[in-house]
């Protein structure tokens, strides 16, 4: 993971942790912005603002260290993101999940998640699909929902 | 137990959604604002249990914990009024409103969005203090604060929970001045007391009967109108002459606004018949929380009551660094 | 001596009743089922147990759920190490060796040293609470405030030895932690936190979702979406029993892992997640070749592994010995003997020798089940990996949803666990560690609380820290943790300089 990907010479560029580290500062500064609103009050009485106030310095402190320190670390460029685009989708596909739970129910939305992420985006051949999705959607929902009594989500329509 | 269940679920899977039949035709959730194990938990439960019996529809108990009970309360207070979601609720019900008014938050609910069916129980809280704290009845322990201000320090269940809300009462009516430090729940509370770090706590009686007899902490006085039964010897805030120093933790069922008014009479008659079931009756003792009915007007009554003094509280503490 | 051997007796006597034994088995294995499933850990599965228990008789219902307890203690391990997925927040320290372990083809031997560990730091454990528990209780006792205060700073200087990679981003990473922590409602003074109006925040974020989403959805999003599977290697038959080697090398850290975890278990407090990450760095200090940890080293699970189980023993020594409840866990289980009339309290042991002793005797029963269930199931836990990865990650996926829901029946956890999957993926690509943000999580509500409160109680004096002896003690001892922490980064950095001149840094 560490070695460098080589670069053509004289080409310059930011730097991974002079990104990151830049990142955390501005980070860092809008939790400080954030945190106005609440009193700091004083070291002998610290309000609900003390302990965010002290740990935006500190975490911008360390940006800085980091971003400082990070000119030798690999380029931005040269960290690469193959698997991005998959992992996108699949987080997609379970924030889709996530929203649809509540409305139509957890065996279906647990059953089209998993048509989607073995039949779309793994291309398996149709019946071990249907099998797997279908029956680890009932399956699952008998043990957590009907044995241990879990108030799943249920559909409109009862199911 | 397990028959229960099954029945149960052989009625959810047997019963047609007709929303049209008479009520109850289905399941009805009951929303339980606290973990498994809390007071409401433990009161919600075999209440439901008893209800299922004169409704003849399962009640399921739904724990939506979280904030202190604030996520479960709004979430019954915003949902749909059609007799099919109850609400346990104890008396920080009527705390959470005013904090927020404090903090300029928008409310997550009002008070208005609940009404009553029933009152369950209600247990005064008691003013638990250390044995080391040189103090034998209550008239002492006001004396030394007024003696020591700002000296003797007392745990809470939190900032504007409950226990703190009651020893609140009792500070501003007497006018003396303690030290608060808030934990997070009453078990810390009750082991920082237990521990020697803070002198006093208002206890609910069952979280603190086993430790008075075994003599690791001292019972002074009660929050009630009345004595405790369990507790004749305790006197009351009130005999001793702070006439504003009434404090319950209750316990009650409340349902969103709007809920049909054939819903509510079939609920209001079935705790009316539950609270008098022998199981029920029988777990309420193990517990050792009494059972205190009310019917939903005179718990009506008795609500209003208890939340005006609550907010009054709340309010007079206010935001706690503008105090200072 | 003679006493405890006549109790212990009685105690077996209930324990080893057939309706007893029955129940200590249902619960066992239901806790180990519950313990594999990612997001769900022991307090949901007694919470979602304890109603049906209500039913029953206290003594059969303690010893139940105190099955579902440790057998998920057990059981968070397995998905740790085979998928990087943490069954329980304790198990994330394991998470990091355990799966390395497995990608190198030894994923047999790590989850048979896990539950070899576990059960000798639970026998320990129960050896400890049978002999030690009005002692220790009364120990515990003391914890107040200020003591907390130190306590959790001591588990900040830890940090410092658990860095794999740069020390700063470690730190940087604590720090994101700790500012997690913030989130919610201020017990203090009731202010609610970057909560963006979502009332269920107040409760601040659950380390559940984050340990879930960061460890485990990170790792799938890493792994499905490249288009050749990573490989994991096969174990083959022989692989499965962990060698001389690494038996050896096991017995230091499940014999300190013990003792450590029973002893922070005490402490009223979120105890379990804490000894793991002690443990975890302790072991780490103590190897010869540092440099193995984070890349498969047994240590690094017999440690935590051991550590958490101990912990879980030591949890009910406060509530057996004194009825406070000192985590949620204990808090259901005294509910769940409360509503059977029995108030827990100082007097519990004396008036109630059955239950204690029942229940003491039934933990050393669950201790032989649970390691006689888990050893020959490693076999086939170990086959779970032969099921192609493009079948079992959205499996994953799909028991990682449903178990971070089901907790709280909140959706916002869901949420919590796919941000935090989405985030740990972006932070691994720029190699920082995961491990310290969790751990900030869980100390930073902790730490503040008891900080404020310690000064609530002494009205802004400082000097309360330097009053009480054990506080003292533990400041001193962290101190000098960090300084210790601090020599080798000085000297390390000397030597990178050096390297520098001519090569890259050792890490990204």
């Amino acid at each position: 993971m560490t070695e460098q990907t080589p670069q053509a010479p004289g080409k310059r560029g930011l730097k991974s942790d002079q990104f990151s580290g830049l990142m955390l500062v501005a980070f860092a500064l809008y939790v400080a912005w954030e945190n106005r609103a609440y009193p700091v009050g004083s070291l002998q009485e610290p309000g609900p603002g003390y302990m965010p106030l002290l740990l935006a310095i500190f975490i911008g402190v360390m940006g800085l260290l980091i971003a400082l320190g990070g000119g030798k670390s690999q380029r931005l460029t040269a960290i690469t993101w193959p698997e991005a685009t998959r992992a996108i989708v699949i987080l997609l596909a379970c924030g889709v999940g996530a929203f649809a739970l509540e409305r139509i129910g957890y065996r279906l939305t647990v059953i089209a998640l998993l048509i989607f992420f073995l039949g779309v985006l793994e291309r398996r051949r149709p019946l071990p699909v249907a099998l797997v999705s279908i029956g680890f959607g009932f399956i699952s929902y008998y043990i957590v929902g009907d044995l241990l009594h879990v108030p799943l989500p249920r559909s409109p329509w009862g199911f | 137990m397990l028959r229960i269940a099954l029945a149960a679920f052989a009625l959810i899977a047997a019963a047609p959604v007709h929303a049209q039949e008479a009520y109850p035709s289905r399941t009805i959730t009951m929303i339980v604002p606290f973990p498994p194990g809390g007071v409401a938990d433990l009161t919600g439960r075999p209440i439901a249990a008893a209800m299922e019996k004169v409704l003849k529809q399962p009640i399921a108990p739904v724990n939506r914990s979280g904030a202190g009970g604030k996520v479960g309360y709004a979430a019954a207070a915003n949902s749909k009024a059609d007799g099919y979601t109850i609400l346990i609720a104890l008396s920080s019900v009527s705390i959470f409103p005013e904090v927020d008014a404090i903090f300029n938050l928008k409310p997550a609910y009002t008070l208005d969005q609940l009404v009553p069916i029933a009152l369950i129980s209600a247990d005064p809280t008691i003013l638990v203090v250390h044995p080391s704290l040189p103090v034998k009845s209550a008239k002492d322990f006001i004396a030394l604060a007024k003696k020591q201000p700002n000296e003797i320090a007392f745990s809470s269940s939190g900032l504007y929970g409950t226990l703190h809300v009651a020893m609140e009462m009792v500070v501003q009516s007497a006018g003396i001045k303690l030290r608060h430090v808030p934990f997070a729940g009453g078990g810390p509370a009750i082991a920082a007391l237990l521990g020697g770090h803070v002198m006093a706590l208002s206890s609910g009686p069952a979280a603190a009967v086993a430790h008075l007899r075994s003599g690791k902490l001292r019972a002074l006085a009660a929050w009630g109108d009345k004595r405790l039964a369990a507790m004749p010897e305790l006197p009351t805030w009130k005999e001793l002459g702070y006439k504003d120093v009434e404090f319950y933790i209750w316990a009650g069922l409340l349902a969103p606004k709007d809920t049909p008014d054939g819903a509510i009479k079939a609920l209001r008659s079935a705790a009316r018949t539950a609270v008098g079931d022998a199981e029920f009756k029988r777990v309420m003792a193990k517990l050792e929380t009494p059972i205190n009915y009310l019917d939903a007007p005179e718990f009506k009554k008795f609500w209003d009551r208890d939340a005006e003094r609550l907010v009054r509280t709340v309010r007079r503490i206010g935001k706690i660094e503008a105090a200072k | 001596m003679v006493e405890t051997f006549q109790n212990l007796l009685l105690g077996f006597s209930i324990a080893l009743s057939p309706s007893i034994l029955v129940y200590a088995f249902a619960g066992c294995i239901i806790g180990t089922l519950v313990g594999m499933m990612p997001g769900l850990g022991p307090l949901a599965g007694i919470s979602l147990l304890l109603p049906a228990t209500f039913g029953l008789n206290p003594i059969i219902a303690i010893v139940l759920l105190s099955g579902v307890y440790y057998g998920a203690m057990y059981g968070g391990s397995t998905t740790s190490i085979l998928v990087r997925i943490p069954g329980e927040a304790a198990s994330v320290m394991t998470c990091i060796d355990g799966y390395e372990m497995t990608k190198n083809g030894r994923a047999g031997p790590a989850l048979a040293i896990a539950a070899i560990g576990s059960f000798i730091a639970g026998t320990v454990g129960v050896i400890g609470l049978m002999l030690l528990a009005p002692t220790l209780a009364e120990f515990a006792l003391r914890f107040g405030p200020p003591e907390y205060t130190a306590l959790l700073m001591m588990g900040l200087f830890i940090l410092a030895y658990m860095s794999s990679g740069s020390t700063i981003k470690t730190l940087a990473s604590a720090g994101l932690g700790l500012l997690l922590g913030m989130i919610g409602i201020d017990v203090m003074s009731g202010y609610t936190r970057f909560s963006f109006d979502v009332v269920e925040l107040g409760d601040g974020v659950g380390i559940v979702p984050v340990a879930v989403g960061l460890f485990g959805i990170s790792e799938i999003l890493l792994t499905a979406g490249q288009a050749a599977a990573v490989k994991v290697q096969r174990p083959r038959l022989r692989d499965l029993i962990p060698s001389r080697e690494e038996f050896r090398l096991s017995v230091g850290p499940i014999a300190r892992g013990s003792l450590l975890g029973f002893m922070i278990g005490i402490i009223p407090g979120s105890a379990h997640i804490i000894s793991s990450f002690v443990s975890y760095g302790m072991e780490r200090r103590l190897a010869k070749d540092p440099e193995r940890f984070g890349k498969g080293a047994i240590e690094g699970v017999a440690g935590p592994e051991s550590a958490n189980n101990a912990a879980a023993s030591g949890a009910f020594v406060p509530m057996m010995a004194l009825g406070i409840p000192t985590s949620p866990v204990t808090a259901v289980m005294i509910a769940a003997i409360m509503v059977h009339g029995i108030s827990p309290g100082p007097l519990l042991i004396s008036q109630q020798p059955e239950l204690f002793w029942g229940f003491v005797a039934s933990m050393y029963v669950g201790n032989v089940v649970l390691l006689i269930l888990n050893l020959p199931m490693v076999g086939l836990f170990v086959n779970l990996l032969r099921i192609p990865y493009s079948y079992l990650y959205p499996c994953i996926l799909a028991f990682c949803i449903l178990g971070t829901y089901s907790v709280a029946n909140s959706m916002l956890d869901v949420w919590m666990m796919l941000i935090m999957g989405g985030i740990g993926y972006i932070l691994r690509k720029f190699h920082y560690d995961l491990a310290p943000i969790a751990l900030g999580l869980v100390l930073a509500p902790m730490l503040e609380l008891s900080l404020r409160q310690s000064l609530a109680m002494s009205a802004g004096d400082y000097g309360i820290f330097l009053e009480r002896p054990i506080a003292t003690t533990m400041f001193a001892l962290g101190l000098l943790l960090f300084l210790l922490a601090i020599k080798p980064l000085i000297f390390k950095r000397g030597k990178d300089w050096r390297k520098d001149v001519g090569l890259e840094g050792e890490q990204g």
